[in-house]
């Protein structure tokens, strides 16, 4: 089993993150079990620890722990890392006991009612976690995590996927991250309408508003949900297939090539600083 | 295939106080041709949000119901909060005169030269 060791973040930025999660999974062949060493990480970002769990949980993969520090471990710990919780009744439990801290959750194409009552209970306590009292908010962080998640199961053709998120008080932002491991973007062009497209064309397409499939009323959820966030809320945003990523920060829209590195699914990671004002959503999803 | 004299349905009991995902109508639509009544009223009290996606799904849901030559339902949503309101009628919109999409744009980087 090949060993992994995960670098310490050198800041907080998305862009960081994005590359440490580049530079863990650089070379690797996709499905190869791999043991995570996390010991040098002195603190953990969703866009770096989902889609590792997410990995450990579609393989044979193994993440260490052993010289960790505790508040890392304990943090791991806590957030049901890599296991992940999959029921409404395991996650109630979860946060009875850390209020402020809210598990890893695995949601299950096949149990519909289930998925649906557990993401309910995320986005509820992810907007509980952040105290926000801007009216129109709740609807800003229900709306790109009903619009993502729902994707991963009319798209990845993968019977699960994966969600996560914190909130950092001090710093008043909140991180989200959605993963699957599914076809992928330029998969789902391909086996539904025949188009081969690479990896940064699909995200073009995705952007574009092009749904995979042909009905000219869908493909709105993605690029919708883009908005939201940067436009409305001034945040940023990360949508990586394969071997390409899009980063949307302070206004700009960047395709990063990742060279050596291939992610078999869809990864959306976002960030959205704590609003004070009134926000209406309605403007930037029509 | 036994029939339910009820004609409302409770979404937030049923499924759940956020609506995501399009597949929901899979579960709305055998609730609802299991139901004697011609017309079905979709209770939407408790429901706090539903996604885009899944409110396309429930008008294309309503019209193909209303089409159906055995079987016909009237679907009607009640007790629909302002949000959920909003975003149904928006979709409703869309299809008579669909929005324009975006003209996306963006430079390509390698992530060599990010680090």
């Amino acid at each position: 089993m090949k060993n992994i060791i995960v670098e310490k973040l050198t800041n907080d930025s998305l862009l960081t993150q994005l590359v440490s999660l580049y530079n863990t999974f650089k070379n690797v062949q996709d499905g190869e079990d791999l043991e995570f060493d996390l010991s040098k990480l002195t603190w953990i970002s969703p866009l770096l620890v989902l889609p590792i769990s997410a990995y450990i949980n579609s393989t044979k993969s193994v993440s260490n722990l052993t010289n960790c520090s505790v508040l890392v471990s304990e943090y791991l710990r806590i957030i049901n890392f890599p296991e992940s919780i999959n029921s409404v009744s395991k996650l109630e439990e979860a946060i009875q006991v850390h209020k402020s801290y809210i598990p890893i959750c695995k949601l299950k194409k096949n149990f519909a009612v289930e998925r649906a009552r557990l993401e309910s209970m995320f986005s509820k306590m992810i907007f509980k976690v952040i105290d926000a009292s801007a009216p129109g908010f709740i609807n800003a962080i229900y709306y790109p995590i009903t619009e993502l998640v729902g994707n991963i199961f009319e798209h990845s053709k993968k019977e699960e996927g994966f969600i996560f998120g914190q909130y950092y008080p001090n710093k008043e932002y909140l991180d989200i991250c959605i993963v699957d491991r599914g076809r992928g973007l330029s998969s789902s062009y391909k086996e539904e309408q025949g188009f081969d497209f690479t990896d940064e064309k699909a995200i073009r397409m995705v952007m574009g508003g092009y749904s995979v499939k042909s009905d000219v009323e869908r493909g709105y959820g993605v690029w919708t949900s883009k908005r939201v966030v940067c436009e409305g809320l001034r945040g940023s945003f990360i949508l990586l297939s394969g071997s390409a990523a899009l980063i949307s920060d302070q206004g700009r829209d960047k395709i990063v090539e990742l060279p050596n590195f291939y992610w078999q699914g869809v990864i959306v990671a976002y960030r959205i600083p704590k609003p004070t004002n009134l926000f209406d959503i309605s403007e930037y999803v029509e | 295939m036994r029939k339910i004299t009820q004609n409302v349905l409770k979404i937030a009991d049923l499924i759940a106080s956020i609506i995501s995902s399009r597949d929901i109508t899979d579960i709305l639509k055998v609730a609802i041709l299991k139901m004697d009544s011609k017309i079905v009223e979709l209770d939407f009290s408790n429901v706090e949000f539903i996604s885009r996606s899944a409110a396309h799904a429930l008008i294309l849901m309503k019209e193909d119901l209303q089409r159906k030559f055995f079987n016909k339902k009237k679907i009607v949503f009640i007790n629909t909060n302002e949000y959920v309101s909003k975003m149904l009628r928006m979709i409703a919109a869309n299809r008579v005169a669909p929005k324009s999409k975006p003209d996306f744009k963006a430079e390509k980087v390698n992530i060599i030269n990010l680090t």
